[in-house]
């Protein structure tokens, strides 16, 4: 039975006595040790977990804030521009046969890579396509450093070359254009397909669909793929210093031995510090992990941007 | 394939808009990735085709097109061309850029054997050089040292060893330094702070590149101890595992694992030594071989001497002058095998005659550091052309006389002394001058 | 023509443009032809270029077999002769590596495989971890900076890693890391025995910087195929009661195990044919070690060392070429292997890799 307030009462009077707090054993909940214990592991998992990626962020800040603060006071203005083959922390050699090099094996790897992901994209069968992606991934995977065998044998001795620039440019060329490959194919294959059907349909004829129709959506994609190339060639050491050997001056010709920073880095690595081998080893580290880790921002959002303008289009 | 798309409102903006517009910034973005790859592109491509239109003229020596010399190998002799002889043989006028590279005895030579480089560096005589078109043609007198890192106060003091403690280090029969065999080389105080050191470990470093350093040492060794076991070559160590066995690849490699590592020993070449005594190394002296006496090693007369430019002239002194170059050529590792009174080790040309010794006293590991060229030009190479091969023989008429001599043609140059060598005797420089004619280009 | 409206879609966008005529105007209703030989070439000419990454690995491969020695001699179209190289007996599979003796390689392969399993496991255990937390537990705008950050360790040359690790790593291990698990952990199989040397480059310093070459691969193949488990199978376990760990653990993992055998097998790929960083770390000395702390050598380094060198010697190059010829096998293998799982969009994101 409810009891019911007297009519005089002020308001706020409490209609019955307060009901009193359920003792802790009668409350109904079945939470078991069991679940106590599930819902704890998964509190500290949520704690753990993520401090696991410190492990891989600390030991990056690491190495950027090592090679940033032993690299940048001793370098000048100077150093960067100097040709003087006489002195050895002379860095205006190094970086122009680097960019040198890397634009002639990007401009070969370019070559090679987008027609041959555009043949792969629009020309093959299913089929032929899928070994030729195997073929791709296959040399994707290959090591370097048997890249670098392969160039050695090819072009300094069968072609009697020696170590010359040419044969470092076409080793990494070739290091560098499974990745424009894969990337190109993979932009001219995901084009959208009702685009794709739009443009045969009405008559198009393939190198009308691919200059007009595909390239203006893909080129985002494969732009993307060559600065992806170019950041993974501006690191490889193995196919360069085992084809090439150093030079002071900027190379005459194609035929003439080039300097490239990591093969500077990897001869002067081990120079006690205070020697100007060590201190150049250094300028060029830094060097590179500016230039490459610029390159891989650019990468991260050209590819957000362009993700984000593909998911605009009708699948 | 549905032409709805399955999400709400931001597909069917961008559904109305016709396909090519793309958004003000997009476009920017790409103009400017456009712009850079074309400029980073057309540098490369300019480069390439301007300067490949002017031909194969880099090697014809214009005045704006220097001839270039490229040199590749010994790590021992790198110091000396690349921070002193070729620079200032460029700066005298020249018109050839020579670059050097540090790479280890054996990469010269196969490198020179196979015309990849111009001038092939290496510490080790080539045995059948003339079978592919190479002359080992010595340029320098350098030596060898041996450097340990061991803490105060026996880093201010030179240790007394010799070819017999070294060979049973690197076997693996010494691995302690309050070894008794050690011990008893040294003087008594030095003996006792050995004993006295706490942790005692050696740690013997090899080199994992081809290396001439390593072939001196092998030869050291195996010249010292008829039981050692590796052969001597420029790869001889490569089979030497034993245990708390570092490495190092070059000279500088090894100074910077002495450097690092407590209680380790390693043979050094003498150009190294300024930067081996800036990571706080200390060399040793070298004395007479151990004999056995009842089972037991014990030294010889104790006699051991420090590397100086005296001492290791005197030694190849000994050793050159008695060298028949018509019968042997210049074969030669001057490695004083036994004690400083025997034999002198002719590698390749057989043995050699007492020398009667008197002061100053031979310092024993003293070796030639020779340089490989072809004698003609290489049909098909274009590393190894007429031009470049009458580059070649001018620079090496100029380091036997300005390189090794000076300017005043008296005294050691001081580009030689810089890095601790001595200046080739006169009868090796007669013997060269006479390998030099047979060049043909 | 112009009386037909211009066709429209149902949703009202903008009318496809008219047929255009392509190429140069035909007489209408006759076909537009070509010469038959333009049209063969016009057939074969596209598919070249796709050809090329088939003809670099099958030159790569001829070059090696050459320079092992391998000759293949076409006497008539049915009967050939392979010839062997010299050394390829049953002692180039020891363990004793002494040129210009024997030229057992089994040291080189151990090295390999004792360097590259420890950081592929480590790199599996982490990555699983980070890509655990990125997709369950941490909020998508940390994520959203996080993740780039791991994946920028894929960018950085492996030369920088070479130097950074023996300039600090080493000298760190050597000093402080090494003589303390010495010291505390002696008991612990592997971990006594011969003093940690104090210079520090050996073993750990190399299987630390392979974790962490290795991690980005494991990281983003992991957290891909762990996102593109569909919502609502992970949501309605969350809705049965699941924790977020529980639904991780029997839900999305079970569903993402291709992606995480990808991860597995191209990480070991990575760690596996790394050369630079492990040839400047690591204590190259060709013998098993002897307890965690020592050197070993790998098949990269070893080829990467010591090929100036060995060009003189045709039965060191030999060597070489068939130790690069095994490495060429294992590497692709795991490589191709590896891709057989991924699904479409982990495909675009990892064509970087």
């Amino acid at each position: 039975m409810v009891p019911t307030p007297s009519a005089d009462a002020p308001l706020g009077t409490p209609i019955a006595a307060p009901v009193p707090a359920l003792a802790a054993q009668d409350v109904l909940f079945d939470r078991s040790a069991r679940t106590t214990w599930r819902l704890g592991f998964d509190r500290w998992a949520g704690w753990l977990l993520p401090l696991l990626f410190l492990v891989a962020i600390l030991p990056i800040l690491d190495l950027v804030w090592y090679i940033s603060k032993t690299a940048i006071p001793t370098l000048t203005w100077e150093i960067l521009t100097s040709f003087n083959y006489r002195t050895v922390d002379a860095l205006g050699v190094p970086i122009v046969s680097t960019v040198e090099v890397l634009a002639l094996s990007t401009a070969f790897a370019v070559l090679l890579g987008v027609f041959g992901g555009i043949a792969t994209a629009e020309f093959l069968s299913d089929r032929s396509a899928g070994w030729v992606r195997v073929s791709a991934n296959m040399l994707a995977g290959t090591p370097s450093v048997v890249l670098g065998y392969f160039g050695f044998f090819t072009f300094c001795i069968y072609a009697g070359w020696g170590y010359v620039m040419m044969a470092g440019v076409l080793t990494l060329a070739f290091f560098m254009t499974p990745y424009i490959f894969r990337i190109a194919d993979l932009a001219y294959t995901s084009i959208p397909r009702p685009i794709r059907e739009a443009a045969y349909g009405s008559g198009t004829r393939p190198h009308q669909y691919i200059v007009k129709v595909a390239t203006p959506i893909a080129f985002p994609q494969v732009l993307n793929g060559i600065f992806l190339a170019m950041a993974i060639g501006l690191g490889e050491t193995a196919p360069i210093v085992l084809t090439t050997t150093g030079s002071k001056i900027l190379p005459p010709n194609l035929f003439a031995p080039v300097t490239y920073m990591t093969a500077l880095i990897w001869a002067d690595f081990s120079s006690p510090s205070g020697s100007g081998g060590y201190d150049v080893a250094l300028q060029c580290a830094f060097l590179l992990v500016v230039a490459v880790v610029g390159l891989n921002i650019l990468v991260r959002v050209i590819s957000a941007r362009y993700r984000k303008r593909l998911e605009g289009l009708y699948q | 394939m549905s032409t709805q798309s399955p999400s709400g409102a931001t597909s069917t903006d961008s559904l109305s808009a016709p396909e090519r517009r793309r958004s003000g910034t997009m476009r920017t973005g790409i103009a400017i990735a456009i712009a850079v790859i074309l400029l980073i592109v057309g540098i490369g491509a300019g480069y390439a085709i301007g300067y490949s239109l002017k031909g194969s003229s880099s090697s014809s020596g214009s005045s704006s097109n220097p001839i270039q010399l490229t040199e590749t190998g010994s790590s021992l002799l790198y110091p000396l061309f690349n921070s002193y002889w070729f620079p200032n043989y460029t700066a005298i006028g020249q018109n050839v850029i020579l670059s050097a590279a540090s790479t280890g005895s054996g990469a010269g030579q196969s490198s020179a054997e196979n015309a990849l480089v111009n001038i092939g560096a290496s510490d080790a005589y080539l045995a059948n050089a003339s079978a592919t078109n190479l002359i080992n043609f010595p340029v320098a007198i350098s030596s060898q040292l041996i450097y340990y890192n061991l803490p105060a106060p026996l880093n201010g003091v030179h240790l007394n060893l010799n070819g017999t403690i070294m060979a049973l280090i690197y076997e693996g029969d010494i691995t302690t330094w309050n070894n008794p065999t050690l011990e008893a080389a040294q003087s008594p105080t030095v003996a006792a702070e050995l004993s006295a050191m706490s942790s005692q470990t050696i740690y013997p470093v090899k080199r994992t590149d081809s290396s001439g350093d390593t072939f001196i040492f092998t030869s050291y060794c195996s010249a010292a101890w008829s039981g050692f076991p590796y052969p001597v070559s420029t790869s001889g160590l490569s089979g030497d595992n034993i245990p708390n066995m570092q490495t190092g690849t070059g000279n500088a490699g090894v100074v910077s694992t002495l450097g690092k590592q407590a209680g380790s020993i390693g043979y050094v070449g003498i150009s190294y030594t300024s930067s081996a005594s800036a990571a706080g190394l200390q060399y040793a002296a070298l004395g007479d071989n151990l004999t056995v006496v009842n089972g037991q090693y014990a030294s010889a007369a104790a006699d051991y001497i420090l590397p100086s430019a005296q001492n290791i002239s005197y030694d190849a002194n000994l050793g050159l002058q008695r060298l028949d170059f018509g019968t042997y050529g210049l074969a030669v590792s001057l490695i004083l095998g036994g004690s400083y009174l025997g034999a002198i080790t002719l590698t390749h040309g057989g043995g050699g005659t007492n020398p009667t010794a008197t002061s100053p006293d031979p310092y024993p590991i003293v070796n030639l550091e020779y340089t490989l060229f072809k004698t003609a030009p290489v049909s098909g190479s274009n590393v190894v052309t007429a031009t470049t091969l009458a580059a070649t023989v001018a620079f090496m008429h100029w380091a036997l006389s300005t390189g090794n001599y000076g300017t005043n043609g008296q005294s050691p140059s001081a580009w030689i002394s810089a890095v601790g060598f001595v200046p080739l005797t006169p009868e090796v420089i007669g013997y060269d001058l006479q390998e030099l004619a047979t060049v043909s280009y | 023509m112009e009386q037909t409206p211009a066709p429209q879609d149902p949703e009202g966008r903008e009318p496809l443009p008219p047929p255009s005529s392509s190429g140069p105007s035909a007489p209408a209703g006759a076909p537009r032809t070509r010469p038959p030989i333009l049209r063969t070439v016009g057939r074969i000419v596209p598919f070249i270029p796709a050809l090329v990454p088939a003809a670099i690995v099958a030159a790569i491969v001829y070059s090696l077999l050459h320079a092992a020695g391998f000759s293949i001699a076409l006497h008539n179209w049915r009967t050939w002769q392979i010839s062997l190289p010299t050394n390829f007996g049953w002692e180039f599979f020891g363990s004793n590596w002494n040129p210009p003796y024997s030229w057992g390689i089994a040291v080189f392969v151990v090295g390999s495989f004792l360097t590259a399993v420890p950081a592929l496991l480590f790199s599996m255990l982490i990555g699983l971890g980070i890509a655990i937390a990125s997709v369950a537990y941490l909020p998508r705008l940390v994520t959203r900076f996080l993740d780039p950050f791991v994946d920028l360790l894929a960018g950085i040359p492996s030369v920088i890693y070479g130097i950074w690790g023996y300039l600090v790593i080493a000298p760190y291990f050597g000093t402080v890391l090494n003589p303390y698990l010495y010291e505390h952990l002696r008991f612990v199989p592997g971990l006594g025995g011969t003093m940690p040397p104090s210079s520090g480059l050996g073993l750990p310093v190399g299987i630390f910087l392979l974790t962490l070459m290795a991690l980005p691969i494991t990281t983003l193949l992991i957290r891909d195929s762990l996102r593109s488990v569909p919502r609502d199978l992970w949501e309605s376990g969350l809705a049965l009661g699941a924790t977020r760990w529980e639904a991780m653990r029997r839900i999305s993992i079970p569903h993402a195990k291709g992606g995480i055998v990808s991860a597995g097998f191209l990480g070991f790929g990575r760690a596996f044919g790394e050369t630079v960083a492990i040839a400047m770390v690591l204590n190259l000395v060709a013998v098993y070690p002897t307890n965690f702390y020592g050197g070993t050598a790998t098949i990269a380094a070893e080829m990467f060392s010591i090929l100036d060198s060995a060009y003189g010697n045709s039965q060191f190059l030999a060597a070489l070429s068939e130790m690069a010829l095994i490495l060429v096998v294992i590497s692709l293998a795991v490589n191709v292997v590896g891709r057989l799982f991924i699904s479409r969009l982990s495909a675009t994101e990892i064509a970087g890799l």
